[in-house]
């Protein structure tokens, strides 16, 4: 005699629950995240720059350049996180599963690949700012970097992730 | 909660929403562009209904019952006469009488208070039950279509072979078809008010024009990927099962909302019907030169899109829906909820500056100068961009001005979806108060109306 296992997906409750929790999460301890991030950008120019690289992770800063001639510290204030960028896909995505079930593993993959692209983004705009201030100094490299060049990242960047978002999730 | 933590969380809100914006424009106006006409059908395979719903419409319904009659003479011209206090149904009765020969195409659906004056859904559901018994039980309801139009509404003389086509009613997935919208005193300007008020509603005039023509247009047109096209109360073409289908044992396809076009769209889609869109033929309407009146009639549609998140679950509970589709559907009804947050978020940013510049008038000049400025016209360029480009759209397609002008219009229309934050508000608070019951919207030339549509 065979017994007939029904295979159960994961509850798509307690995923909406999950999500609901980790936009909370993203708000109220978004510290903790910006934290994460600066981390990663030290970990990145450590691996790219031939200068010292230093994490003030209570503040939230990274230190590049140390020993050349442009030092800088960048902090990863709440207005340049990703932390907030990544919550409204989050929000979406829960109403998405909470309203269709059946969709869940489809929105949870286009999901993690739309967070990842933010965070990918805002990675490289800060790349890109370390760069610029390296090859045009401080003042210049900062002013084009942080101004244009890093709000025209964001928008392209938020554009990527949101089309890839609707894309993974709603594909047949 | 420290305002650098406001700051960067409606920073980014804002940021979404605008990216999320500009993108769905984008991809909404090249299809748009790329479009050619499609083959026409043959009018006689189908038989047609044109519904004419009037309360007080004496001026106006003769000269369109002749029209419809003249134009169309295969159709039948069903006129619901919703208890008007002037003489609208003798004007039908006259027009029927036709000096002595009887003109067997054209009917009066005459309603009487107290079942009168209740909206429009059920002036139309009364028709539809008239037709039913008129044409008996063996009738094909396949091979009838209902039309829809208003009371001062021109159909473009090709829309019945339009409509016909293959890909429309040819096809007998197609459950309902809604067609161009255009207005009809675009570039007219309105006779015996001041200059002032003349240039003003020429302008509002033909910001309508362009929003139906161009925008709303091009969002139907990417609706048919979606499989989501929806039904706008003038110049929409409904195949009779399909309405039976959703009839349900009262009899009444039309619901309750104050957007019973849209409704009647999510009825047909959830029911399993494709709906269809042309911009091949179109109907002419007359758009509003009242800033108050246009204000009153935006303020009831949006009512209207919220009374209508009930159907958000019945949406995405259909198994007819793609997620694709659904989603479209959610983006559409969450329009006037997301233009309430916008009023929320978007000052936030400037509120903060504004109290920093009051604190410490001179950082926040230096700030400003030293690249802020760069900020403010990116992010200005990124709020207007997608609103600006239908003024040279309307210039490529539909009505050919100098770039400059167009690129006026385009600046024109921003600031007329401006007023959408306005209706939004007003809707929420009528909303909240309970008042379901809505003044017709007036026409350019009448005075004053009551209600249609009484609070339930």
């Amino acid at each position: 005699m065979t017994l007939a296992v029904r295979r159960t997906a994961f509850p798509s409750r307690v995923t909406v629950v999950v999500l609901l929790a980790a936009a909370a999460g993203l708000v109220f301890a978004h510290r903790l995240y910006r934290t994460a991030e600066i981390s990663l950008s030290g970990a990145i120019l450590s691996v790219i720059s031939s200068y010292g690289v230093d994490v003030a992770a209570d503040r939230q800063t990274v230190y590049f350049g140390l020993g050349s001639d442009t030092p800088l510290g960048l902090r990863m204030t709440p207005e340049c996180t990703s932390a907030f960028l990544v919550l409204p896909l989050i929000a979406v995505g829960a109403i998405m599963i909470a309203l269709r079930p059946r969709i869940q593993s489809r929105v949870l993959v286009a999901l993690g690949v739309a967070a990842l692209a933010v965070v990918v983004v805002n990675q490289f705009r800060v790349l890109t700012l370390v760069g610029l201030v390296s090859w045009l100094g401080i003042d210049t490299g900062y002013y084009w970097g942080h101004t244009l060049l890093g709000s025209m990242v964001s928008v392209f960047g938020g554009a990527a992730a949101l089309v890839a978002f609707v894309w993974l999730a709603t594909r047949k | 909660m420290s305002l650098d933590l406001v700051l960067g969380f409606t920073q980014a809100l804002a940021l979404t929403m605008s990216v999320a914006f500009v993108t769905y424009v984008l991809v909404i106006v090249v299809p748009y562009l790329r479009r050619k006409p499609a083959p026409i059908g043959e009018p006689s395979s189908l038989e047609w209904h044109f519904f004419v719903p009037c309360r007080d419409e004496e001026a106006v319904i003769g000269d369109t019952i002749r029209y419809l009659r003249t134009t169309f003479p295969i159709a039948h011209v069903w006129v619901i006469d919703d208890d008007s206090d002037d003489r609208t149904a003798g004007v039908v009765r006259t027009l029927k009488r036709n000096s002595g020969v009887r003109d067997p195409h054209i009917h009066l659906v005459q309603r009487q208070r107290p079942y009168a004056r209740t909206g429009k859904g059920n002036a139309l559901n009364d028709a539809y039950r008239t037709l039913k018994m008129w044409m008996g039980r063996r009738a094909d309801a396949d091979r009838a279509i209902v039309v829809v139009v208003d009371a001062d509404g021109r159909p473009a003389p090709n829309c019945l072979e339009v409509c016909a086509a293959q890909h429309l009613f040819g096809n007998p997935r197609i459950g309902a078809v809604q067609v161009d919208v255009r207005m009809i005193n675009a570039g007219q300007r309105q006779p015996g008010v001041s200059w002032w008020r003349r240039a003003f509603g020429a302008g509002l005039v033909r910001m309508q024009d362009l929003e139906f023509r161009t925008a709303i247009a091009a969002i139907q047109m990417s609706r048919g990927t979606t499989g989501t096209i929806s039904m706008g109360g003038n110049g929409q073409f409904t195949r009779l099962s399909a309405l039976d289908s959703i009839a349900g044992p009262t009899g009444s396809p039309w619901r309750g909302s104050l957007l019973e076009d849209f409704e009647l769209g999510v009825h047909l889609l959830t029911a399993g019907w494709h709906t269809g869109f042309s911009l091949d033929t179109h109907v002419n309407q007359e758009a509003l030169y009242s800033l108050r009146r246009f204000l009153a009639q935006r303020t009831r549609w949006g009512q209207g899109t919220m009374q209508c998140m009930r159907y958000l679950r019945r949406i995405w509970d259909s198994e007819h829906l793609t997620t694709l589709g659904a989603a479209e559907m959610m983006y559409y009804l969450a329009q006037p909820w997301m233009q309430l947050l916008g009023t929320l978020i978007y000052p936030i940013p400037m509120a903060l500056m504004a109290y920093r510049f009051v604190v410490s008038p001179a950082e926040v000049v230096t700030w400003f100068f030293d690249g802020a400025w760069i900020l403010f016209t990116v992010y200005g360029a990124f709020g207007l961009l997608p609103f600006v480009l239908w003024g040279p759209v309307y210039r490529a397609r539909c009505v050919p001005v100098s770039f400059w002008r167009s690129i006026g219009y385009g600046l024109g229309y921003a600031l007329y979806i401006y007023t959408f934050y306005i209706t939004s508000w007003r809707a929420l608070i009528r909303l909240v108060r309970g008042n379901n019951g809505w003044t017709k919207t007036r026409r350019n030339t009448d005075r004053a109306a009551g209600k249609v549509a009484l609070d339930v």
